[in-house]
Parts: C-alpha cells; structure tokens; sequence
C-alpha cells in the first residue's frame, strides 16, 4: 500500500524556543508534516547549535562550531530556520508578523519574557484569534515561584521521580535530558489536542506548561497511594513490591548485566528449567511470588551465581525463548548494535552540510499510512529568504534594509 | 461548564497496567469518551496497589484510580464469541482503539489490523508493544525493568555513581509505562486529526523500548560522535548538582558564571570566593573539586526548602528533592491548583495529581472517578451498542460481561 499525506500538513508553528524541551515538542509536530519557523534572536542563538553535552572527555572542545551541536541536531529535526535580533522594535515585529500567520506559537522562554518583548497572548490573538499559543516554562506562569529558574534535573527533583530513583541505601538520583524529552512530548499532546479543539470549535487558546508538573503526572499512582495511606514512597533500587524475582545481575565480562523480571510462577519455573535449578520452583522459599518476595535475596544469589559465569547476550536469548522478560542492560554501543532495533529502522542516516554522515535515533512510533521522512536540523538562518520574501511578502530592498540594519542576519 | 478539547472522540482501550491505561487517561481527562474493557477478574493493576492501610483491595489500587480516571468501563469475556461480537460492535462504534497485548491477543480471534481496518476504515489503533510489532523480539516479553535497561536509560543510573561493580538501575516507579502511554498519546490524536489528510485511520505502532531510546537520543549520538562518557560513573569527581542538606538533598545548577558568583554571596561571601577565577567556567571546571568539601560542609546545616527560595530568588537553578509528602505541602502546586479532588464511591475522596497544561478554552479535569469493575456494563451495552436490556441480561447470567 502506498502512503499518503502527513496528519500535520497545513499546520504552522512558530518556535521560539530553545534547548531541549521546547524545541522537541515542535520537532514532534514538524515530523508529523507540520511547517516548523524556529525563530532565534542572532545575538542568543540555541545553545546546543554549538554546545557539547557534559561531561567531556578530555581534552575534548567544550564547543564545536555553531550548526554542529548534536543536541541542536537531535532535536531540531524537519525544521526552518529564521534569525531574528528580538532586541530591535523591528525584529518583535516581524516575529509577531510570522506568529499571525501561524496555527501554533511555542516558546520556552523565561516565564514572562514573550509578554516583555510584545509577543504574549493578548497581543497576539488581537492579531490572529484563534491562534494556540504553548508557553512552558518551569514551574508555571503563577504562583509563588513562577519567576525561579530550572532545567530537566531541576523539574525531576522538584515533580518527586528522582526521590524514588536509587538504591534504598544511597542518594536519590536525577537522569538528565530525558526529563525535557518527556515533557516536551507531553507539550505536544497539549498542542494537539488544542488543535482539535480548534477544528471542532474555532476556538483558540493559551496554554500555561509547567515542566515541574510534568515530572509529577508520571509519578501520580506513588503519590495518590501516599495520599491513601500516609506512607511515604522510598527508593527501591531495581526491585518491585510485589515481584521478584527482578533484578539486574552481573554477567561474564566487564560491565555487563541482565535485567530480569519474573511476574507468575509460572514464569518462575520457566526461569528454574533455564537456570538448571527446576527443583526451585517446589522449594518453599521460591515456589509462591509472596515467598520469592521474601526471601529475594537469596533468590538473587542463586541467579546470579548462574548469570556471573555466562554470556550476556546468549542468556538474554535462552530466557527470552523460554518466554520471560530478560534484556541487556544496553549501553550506547549496544543499541546502536542491537539487531532488533536496526531491523526495525530505529536509526535514521542524516545527512549534514557541515558534519556530514550522521546516524541519528528516529522517532519513536510508526504509523502505517503516512511515511515519516526525517530530515537534518537547519542551519542558524537557513530560511531567511523563504520566511521573509515568500511568508511574509518583504521586497528584496525591504530584506537588504532589514540585512544592513542588523534585524535579520 | 466548558467543553473538553476532545469531546466527541470516541475511544476503546483495551489494556492493562500502565502504558495503555495511561494514554487512555490522557485522551479522557482532555473530554474523550473512553470506554475500558477489563477481563472479568478485571485490569491487574487493581492487584498491584499502592493500597489503604485497610489493604488490598480491587477498587482501592492506586495504580488503578489514577491511571483511568475519567473512563466507563466494562468487563467482557474475549474467550466467549459473544463476547467477541461485542467487542467488534465497539470497534465499529470507536475512532481509536488503544491495545498494549501482544498483537496475537487480538490476531487470534481474527482481528488483524487489516480486519480491523475493514470493519472501520475510520479507525486509529494504538498498539503498544515491549518491542514492536516487528524485528527478531517482536515476540519477547518485556516490561518495566527489562525494558527501561534495553532502552538504554538504566545503564546511566544510579547517575554519580562511586561504585562500577553495583548494578544499574531502573528509574523509580512505573516510568516506561507512564512514557510509553504519553508518548502514545500525541501520535493517536494526530492520526485522528490527520483522517481529513490521510483519508483513512492508521496502525500507530509503539514499541516502549524505542520510546526509551528516543528518550536518550541526544545521550547516545554525543557518546558516538563526541566521545562524551556513558557511565554511572563520571570520569570527573562530581561537585555540585546533587547536594545534601539537612533534611534531604537538592540540586543545585550554577552552571553559568553568574549562577556561581550568586552562590558565593549565598554562601555569605566566604574568603577563598573573592578570587576573580571562579568568574571562568573553564576554571571551575579543574578547580571546583577544591572547594567542593566546604560548599558541601556549608549547605549540609541548610534545610533543602529554605535554601530554594533563597537561592532561587537570587537566580540561582535549584530544585529541592521532593518526596510524595513534600509535594502534598508544597506551595506553587498548591498556588497553581495541581492536585485535585476526586471522590470515589470505594476509595474515598482523595487528592490526585493533576495535569501540567493549563488550558485557557478546554482545560482538563477528572469527570468521573476511574470505574468500578464492570460498573458501566449495562450502560455501555444497552446504550452505546443498543443491546435490549432482555439479551444483556443473558449475557451477564452466561458470563460473558
């Protein structure tokens, strides 16, 4: 069957955003067909466009060259680029003009910084009524402290996942970048979802994110059961409070460990058969879950004097046939080597004027009647003419004058 | 009252557990009319908890009341034919089926996508799978633990590690469910906006490990292409970022220049602050390990709230750990109304989190409590799917509903 359009064609987003979240909610949409403008003011260009991620290697370049950043590239995808320098009266202007011409403005700016440059709500639905306008920010547009700064580690230790991230013997831990990909997929559901309501009503909206929030949404049963019954969620390391055996053991080699996670006794005694040990799934100690939960350690140490002394990997396909849940604990070079995921196309090739061959991670659905084609980030400015001439109908004396002012690049 | 922004869509969510029931939650809240179909002893994370101190309980499951908010639902025996019609008449009633089973769940009673795509051409079926529904795994079992390490992010934690020789870990409660669900969600509305576009619905396909992977994008190309480390244990000792305090721990972000010389005036001026170095980042960098001891000596006779504010109005990034307690007092949530009160006709009134986006038209909200086991059984057959009141009594004495 051959495929037909994008679900987002026609849809316009003007992207004032920056780093990681904000720009991956507008990468979503534009891989879905929707025409992404990312506007960056030329003094304050994205970060990433030239940043690296810590922490580096020594005695690696803490920068690369703007364009080449491999956040900026990863999460920028199927985008046009503007610059524009937001600090001149002329360039607000233009902005606004691209935003009323838009479906969608986006920005994760300061809480507060798109109404100081003239570009909040109330002014730009005077222009475009039923205009959808996403502003996330950390901890919300209100309250107390809606002025504080944050970032992806920040908003997962304040929304309470990283409090139940660790071993019960040591600290809580953050992950890192993860946290601005979630909520800024959760801002994309948002968008759509105003888009819908736009299609049915003809009705616009504003939109108030806040990212600490969206850690929390995805702890929401931890705390409603604190709420229940008062007692407080703690770290568990990689255990469950019901099923056991689940755990990750240490394989033959450097670095190298099984997930395993056993859900019925049924499963269990699958897992004995494979382990050599089928006597396990009578022994009192094992033969129930509440059983295997009680005495888990010594089950770990059972498995684990059987995982020790093997191949990762071939464990990982014996239990996997065997019907149970057992994975690598993978690490980069893993994934990119993973036969299942390059099957599956999970990596994209992209090809960069300035870096040249990139192997990039692609999007995390497929759809069966609309092909999704990904295409390199932009270079900083790469649709200036475009946006200016075509968009937005500027003369080429107009553009030059604009050029010669330093309005745009 | 204002309408919900997905009003008058129309969802079957046929799943379990997290991942399903959360993009049917998503899709609820936000007005859709969601319709879960349990088996008859109903959706297992009514078995998982967290409970009341009363204990288990099938309508008193945390997991369960927060994760389907908003739904009818109803029991159906998929094993009796009957209870297959009944399920075909829904999806033909649907614009999204949302389904986390493996694909020969559905496949063995005859409902392929291709069937399913027959039956209503219109249709937007989510499918959530461990793995995909392709590739050599495609039939492996995953889940929680197996699939947040096969996915890539388990093996940089616990982050700040000291130790190699302690095992990675998973992220703490049900993450890859929760991301699974919600990264479901935008692609399940697009696929319905897109049907103008496309002409037809869609099999939207998810495999959670690829969900997991897309999360760490950024991590895995700047392992390969700038030789960045991927390791629980950082190359460098770790200064800053995670900080204990008193009462527990915080992070504190002062990355920038400006970030840190607003530490050293939080820290009250001290001497070894005066130096113009600590105004490079390129500095800190080396250096930073050398004052670390005291910056932590110093913030460890802080409390984790108080030290936030001050820190935070004085610009610095900061994050305080919250625990589910700390949450349930804390003031922006509070200020901002997060948490909202849901009244449940088993489990009591309770406070649930709410949603991160505040919608100025069609905000979401909990319009009705997550349902009972079979609650909506006779609703649903008699007015959604017009059975006569007379066969659905039939179908209930036989066990199918």
């Amino acid at each position: 069957m051959s495929k037909s359009g994008l679900p987002l064609q026609g849809i316009r987003v003007a992207d004032f955003c920056w780093v990681w979240a904000g720009p991956y909610s507008t990468m979503l949409l534009a891989t879905l067909g929707a025409e992404v403008i990312k506007i960056e003011g030329h003094k304050r260009t994205d970060l990433t466009r030239h940043g690296v991620v810590w922490p580096l290697p020594d005695p690696a370049p803490t920068e690369v060259k703007t364009n080449q950043g491999l956040s900026f590239n990863s999460v920028n995808m199927n985008k046009k680029s503007v610059t524009l320098d937001l600090s001149k009266h002329e360039g607000r202007e233009l902005a606004k003009r691209i935003a009323a011409k838009s479906d969608v403005v986006v920005d994760n700016l300061r809480a507060g910084a798109m109404k100081r440059m003239g570009l909040g709500y109330e002014v730009l639905r005077k222009l475009k009524p039923d205009l959808i306008v996403m502003s996330l920010s950390s901890r919300g547009q209100d309250g107390p402290q809606w002025d504080y700064a944050g970032y992806a580690t920040i908003h997962q230790a304040i929304g309470g996942a990283a409090y139940v991230t660790g071993y019960p013997d040591d600290a809580p831990c953050t992950s890192g970048g993860d946290v601005d990909l979630m909520n800024g997929t959760t801002v994309a559901f948002a968008v759509l979802a105003a888009l819908y309501h736009r299609q049915k009503t003809g009705e616009g909206q504003f939109i108030d994110y806040s990212q600490c929030e969206g850690v929390t949404a995805l702890v929401g049963d931890l705390f409603l059961g604190y709420e229940m019954n008062g007692e407080v969620p703690e770290r568990m390391g990689n255990a469950h409070p019901q099923y056991a055996p689940h755990n990750v053991y240490r394989c033959w080699g450097v670095d190298r460990w099984l997930a395993l996670e056993v859900h019925s006794d049924r499963e269990f005694g699958a897992l004995a058969k494979v382990i050599g040990k089928p006597e396990l799934a009578k022994d009192p100690r094992f033969a129930t879950m509440e059983a295997r939960k009680q005495n888990e350690a010594e089950l770990d140490q059972i498995i684990q004097e059987w995982t020790r002394q093997r191949d990762r990997d071939w464990m990982v396909q014996e239990l996997s046939r065997a019907g149970l849940a057992a994975a690598p604990s993978r690490d980069w070079r893993d994934l990119y080597a993973d036969p299942h995921l390059r099957a599956r196309n999970a990596f994209v090739d992209i090809d960069h004027p300035e870096i040249g061959k990139l192997e990039l991670v692609g999007m995390p659905w497929k759809l069966s009647e609309s092909e999704i084609d990904l295409r390199r980030a932009p270079l900083l400015g790469e649709h200036n003419d475009y946006v200016f001439r075509d968009l937005l109908n500027l003369s080429q004396d107009e553009i030059d004058d604009l050029r010669e002012k330093g309005v745009i690049l | 009252m204002t309408r919900g922004a997905l009003d008058g869509i129309k969802v079957v969510e046929f799943a379990n557990m997290v991942s399903g029931p959360y993009c049917g939650k998503l899709l609820a809240d936000l007005g859709a009319d969601v319709i879960k179909i349990e088996p008859l002893d109903g959706d297992p994370s009514r078995r998982v908890g967290p409970f009341p101190k009363s204990g288990p309980h099938p309508e008193r499951s945390a997991l369960f009341l927060y994760t389907n908010t908003s739904k009818r639902g109803i029991t159906l025996n998929l094993d009796r034919l009957e209870g297959q019609e009944i399920f075909k008449r829904l999806i033909q009633w649907a614009d999204v089926l949302i389904d986390n089973h493996p694909p020969r769940r559905l496949e063995h009673i005859g409902l392929t996508w291709e069937a399913l795509h027959e039956m209503n051409p219109g249709l937007v079926y989510t499918s959530i799978t461990p793995y995909g529904r392709s590739g050599p795994r495609a039939d492996a079992k995953g889940d929680e633990l197996t699939i947040v390490h096969a996915g890539g992010l388990g093996n940089t934690l616990p982050t700040r590690s000291v130790d190699v020789d302690r095992a990675p870990i998973k992220l703490g409660g049900y993450a890859v469910g929760y991301h699974g669900g919600l990264t479901a969600a935008p692609i399940t509305l697009a696929a319905v906006l897109g049907r103008s576009i496309t002409g037809s619905g869609q099999l939207v396909e998810i495999s959670l490990q690829e969900v997991i992977l897309a999360l760490m994008r950024v991590n895995v190309t700047s392992a390969r292409y700038h030789r960045v480390t991927w390791s629980r244990v950082p190359d460098r000792p770790p200064a800053l970022g995670r900080l204990k305090t008193s009462d527990g721990y915080i992070i504190v972000g002062a990355v920038e220049d400006h970030h840190f010389r607003a530490l050293i005036e939080l820290m009250g001026n001290p001497e070894w602050g005066a130096s113009r170095e600590w105004d490079s980042m390129a500095y800190r960098t080396h250096h930073l390990m050398e004052v670390a001891p005291w910056i932590d000596e110093w913030i460890l006779h802080e409390r984790k709230d108080d030290i936030h504010h001050r820190g935070s109005k004085m610009g610095i990034p900061m994050g305080p750990m919250n625990s589910a307690a700390d949450l349930e007092r804390d003031e922006q949530y509070a200020a901002r109304g997060f948490f909202v009160r849901v009244e449940h006709p088993e489990a009591g009134t309770h406070k649930y989190a709410g949603w991160p986006y505040q919608m100025s038209a069609s905000p979401p909200r909990v319009k009705r409590p997550a349902p009972l086991l079979g609650q909506h059984n006779r609703e649903v057959l008699c007015d959604v799917l017009g059975y006569p009141v007379s066969e659905f009594e039939r179908l209930r004495r036989a066990g199918v509903v």
